[in-house]
């Protein structure tokens, strides 16, 4: 197959698989809540409730999409696409089997970071635009917990790159042949944990989505979108959080490696991945939230010195069993 | 300096300019129709003006054109999450001035109600408290949700002995109006087992909790000092160090037959009184096992049945009755003249006195901890506005 | 007041720290946070509660306070309201209005109208019916979308009684719970189908 057709194919591919996942990992999530609450999740809409988030995506389509008139509206048009475009990107780098991703680039986690943090871009213009007190105050709240628990997400997922010694994501995923990451004594389920808790601070998930806080910031920065609009960015927070959840699987649970023949791989990364979905809705559904304070100095008066602290020790450990150490 | 008028406490601080937030009668963190216009510093709050009577629905003068028999049905809407203790208290007042007498397993039947509210009561609270501070969409929810899944279970109990599930109109002057129907009993016990390990499961998962303590530790402070100046009651006081509990002060229908704890702590913040309703719950499930253990036989009320609806008079007289609701002192103060509607009636409602405590306690904290500090006075709106 | 002996006033703090374990800062603020994750995966392997309504209704008591209705006597057939308008009176929202018809041998209601929009399913008016003739039914199911289908005449009042199942509060059996010591019987005789499990009334 001539390279320019794979270049086209390839991404056009991933990117419907993305949207296809997302809007089903959103009824997935309804569900696994609902169980965890004695109820039962959508259940009238297609058999078991199947045909939700299809209906929910008509709905979205359908709406009257408002403007505020004192918008900004270049920015408020905006924001949404540029709050989606990076979270699609992430799918970029990574690879879903041995040679089959979209672009598997030998700085692909480095790529994936720098990516995700242009998000905070179009969280910040969304907003903006909205010329809404209540949306520039969460969009404010936002950017700050993002961009404090970006570091120790960062440096969380540098544990694996040290421990594997490439950037490039085939091979941190090709390195856990032998014993997964997570499994790594100590290191590995240290870095685990702060991820998990980075991921899931990063993406405004409870107990850090003060900033969605109902009683106060109904939708924080969102408050102002309906209709497609609100449908995008609620797309590029799921994918955000998909994509997250693939490259945790991808750096901590052994990506494709698992029994069975080699065409299963892929279906090994995607079980994964929504086990590591389903590990942040735990945690999301389990807990109260916490003040922007504190959230704050969760991240960089814990979170950010212990991981580096992890950083360091995982190096150490690294050049240590590099010059034969038992 | 600080400015103290009538209305607004004010905290000086020196911050830059003044914004006025208005938390409407309509928020998410719905405790009924509840206005707070807070005046902010960025994000911390320096004056709380609270603005009620979005839910008056004229009860007193409701209460002077109804008849003694007729009323309680209605009293349940005053405290309407704790219908039962409200209908008690106006009973009581009637019964004080009309020197009737209760039999006891009428008076056994009214604790057991009582208590079993307290308890429903208490599991509404827990759950809208935590949902407020965690989120419609996030554990707040779950917890809410627990909570919702136990309180159906003891409003199954009051449906199969009442027919009702909120609005009951079980008292009536001269005892109940109900009797126990047959099997309520082994029910009423299973239910009570499976709603003691449930507040066990509630409590794992609050009680050492980092997020659920980072949120209530040091929120909302009531001194001692302020607890006993203010005219607040129930958990709160209990919350700040002071022992006083009407079923042990001044106890009233048959309490004193009944070994349970009164919960008393002292930091007296969101968390101690947190603590005092966890404690709350478990004494009084106590209590209605006492009760179901020790029910004696006997007619359900001193007064029969209703035949007509003046059928009951009250002599001239008057007489405040106070009975301990779950978020306090419940009273209802009756003028009776001798004919089958009072001449005046007020209702002392919990929430309303203990409402007076915010614009004192809320000064100084930031905007998320508004929504703890409400939700650990659990006011019912329909009690403050009657 | 006899105050019991026990310790009557009880430290929650003291309570708490009795129930806690012990452990070091961070190792009980882990087990905390894992003991709640650890409650919602339980929840998770829980049946749920819901009740799938409107394709299963659960069971309603014997004594539900559901819509209302008039009946007919059991044995005659006839209409068993008299018209005495004591519902009327003692009703809290005054939703009932009855017109009576006198006739040689008994009374009847000429019209009777209740307007189920404002009642407030209070029982007073089956508690205080002589002849047992208004009742509520075990069911509540009168949703529409005009009002004026909520306002119930005599008519439909009767074809509600006969359409439900009947709650088994009655007036007289609601009264009779409540007589003086001699009239108090046991509920248990009253509950249709069960067998009389409580003693009887000490005072006779």
């Amino acid at each position: 197959m001539p390279e320019s057709l794979t270049l086209l194919i390839a991404p056009f591919v991933v990117l419907n698989a993305v949207i296809g996942i997302v809007t089903y990992v959103t009824l997935l999530e309804r569900k696994f809540a609902a169980r965890m609450q004695s109820r039962i999740g959508p259940y009238r809409v297609g058999p078991h409730g199947l045909l939700q988030p299809i209906a929910d995506a008509l709905k979205l389509m359908m709406k009257e999409d408002i403007v505020p008139a004192a918008a900004d509206r270049p920015v408020y048009n905006l924001a949404p696409i540029v709050f989606l475009l990076p979270c699609m990107f992430i799918f970029a780098t990574i690879p879903f089997a041995p040679g089959l991703g979209v672009a598997d680039l030998n700085i692909g986690i480095l790529f994936f970071f720098a990516i995700s943090g242009m998000e905070i871009v179009g969280l910040f213009m969304a907003g903006w635009g909205s010329n809404n007190k209540y949306a520039l105050l969460s969009a404010m709240r936002a950017v700050n917990q993002v961009i404090s628990y970006d570091l120790p997400f960062i440096f969380a997922a540098l544990t694996p790159v040290l421990l594997a010694g490439s950037l490039r994501l085939s091979d941190i995923a090709a390195a856990q042949d032998g014993l997964w990451f997570v499994f790594y004594p100590v290191i590995g389920q240290l870095a685990f944990i702060a991820f998990v808790l980075s991921t899931v601070a990063a993406e405004n998930r409870a107990p850090f989505d003060i900033l969605e806080a109902e009683s106060e910031l109904v939708a924080g920065f969102r408050v102002e979108y309906s209709g497609m609009k609100f449908a995008l960015i609620q797309l590029g927070e799921y994918a955000h959080i998909l994509g997250s959840s693939f490259l945790g699987a991808l750096l901590f649970l052994g990506a494709w490696s698992g029994p069975g023949p080699e065409w299963l791989g892929p279906g090994w990364f995607l079980l994964k991945a929504m086990f590591m979905f389903l590990l942040v809705t735990w945690i999301r559904w389990s807990f109260v939230r916490i003040r922007v304070d504190q959230i704050l100095a969760l991240s960089w008066k814990a979170l950010l010195p212990a991981t580096l602290l992890l950083l360091l020790a995982t190096a150490v450990v690294v050049v240590w069993r590099a010059n034969g150490g038992a | 300096m600080t400015t103290a008028s009538p209305a607004r406490l004010e905290v000086d601080y020196a911050g830059s300019e003044r914004l006025t937030m208005n938390m409407g009668p309509q928020h998410p963190s719905a405790h009924g129709v509840f206005r707070a216009v807070l005046t902010l510093e960025g994000e911390t709050v320096v004056g709380v003006d609270a603005v009620i009577g979005y839910l008056h629905r004229c009860h007193e003068k409701l209460a002077e054109t109804l008849t003694y028999a007729q009323y309680p049905s209605i009293a349940s809407k005053t405290d309407y999450v704790a219908a039962m203790t409200s209908e008690f208290a106006y009973v009581r007042a009637a019964e004080t001035i009309g020197k009737i007498e209760v039999p006891k397993r009428a008076q056994y039947l009214r604790v057991m109600a009582a208590e079993l509210q307290r308890v429903a009561s208490h599991l509404l609270w827990l759950g809208t408290w935590c949902m407020d501070m965690g989120g419609a969409l996030g554990g707040g929810a779950t917890i809410f949700l627990y909570c919702i899944r136990e309180r159906e279970l003891i409003l199954d109990l009051f449906e199969s002995l009442v027919g009702a599930r909120l609005l009951y109109g079980f008292y009536q002057v001269g005892g109940v109006r109900y009797d126990l129907p047959a099997g309520w009993t082994a029910t009423c016990r299973e239910t009570v087992d499976l709603i003691d390990r449930r507040i066990g499961e509630y409590e794992s998962m609050l009680d050492d909790n980092p997020f659920f303590m980072a949120r209530c530790q040091g929120v909302g402070v009531i001194s001692r000092e302020l607890a006993e100046d203010v005219g607040i009651s129930g958990p709160l006081l209990r919350g700040s160090g002071v022992a006083w509990d009407l079923r042990r002060a001044d106890p009233y229908s048959s309490y004193e037959d009944f070994q349970f704890l009164v919960p008393v702590e002292s930091s007296g913040d969101c968390f101690a009184r947190y603590g005092v309703r966890m404690v709350e719950f478990r004494e009084s499930l106590k209590i209605v096992r006492q009760v179901l253990d020790g029910l004696p036989e006997g007619p359900v009320s001193s007064r029969p049945g209703l035949k007509s609806v003046a059928q009951t008079r009250i002599p001239k007289g008057e007489a405040y009755a106070r009975i301990e609701g779950p978020r306090g002192e419940v009273g209802c103060y009756l003028t009776a003249d001798g004919s089958a509607k009072p001449y005046r009636m007020k209702w002392r409602g919990a929430s309303f006195s203990n409402l007076s405590v915010l614009p004192h306690i809320i000064p100084g904290h930031k905007v998320a901890d508004v929504v703890a500090i409400m939700g650990s006075v659990d006011p019912v709106f329909g009690e403050v506005d009657r | 007041m006899a105050a019991p002996e026990v310790q009557t006033v009880a430290d929650v703090r003291a309570l708490r720290d009795a129930r806690r374990t012990e452990g070091t800062e961070v190792s009980v603020i882990v087990r905390a946070v894992l003991g709640a994750m650890r409650m919602t995966l339980r929840n998770l392997f829980r049946k749920p509660v819901t009740v799938h309504y409107p394709d299963k209704t659960r069971v309603y008591p014997d004594r539900y306070r559901g819509l209302l209705a008039l009946v007919y006597e059991k044995d005659t057939g006839e209409e068993a309201c008299i018209g005495c308008r004591l519902c009327e009176y003692v009703c809290p929202p005054a939703v009932i209005k009855v017109e009576m018809l006198k006739t040689e041998k008994r009374n009847y209601a000429k019209t009777f109208t209740l307007e189920l929009y404002a009642c407030e399913f209070c029982e007073l008016c089956v508690q205080v019916c002589p002849t047992d003739a208004i009742v509520m039914m075990k069911s509540f199911d009168l949703a529409t979308a005009d009002r004026r289908e909520l306002l119930l005449d005599k008519d439909r009042l009767h074809a509600i009684g006969l359409q439900h199942e009947r709650s088994w509060a009655t007036g007289n059996r609601l009264r009779d719970m409540q007589g003086p010591p001699k009239q108090a019987r046991t509920v248990a005789e009253h509950t249709p189908g069960a067998a009389p499990a409580a003693k009887e009334s000490s005072e006779a």
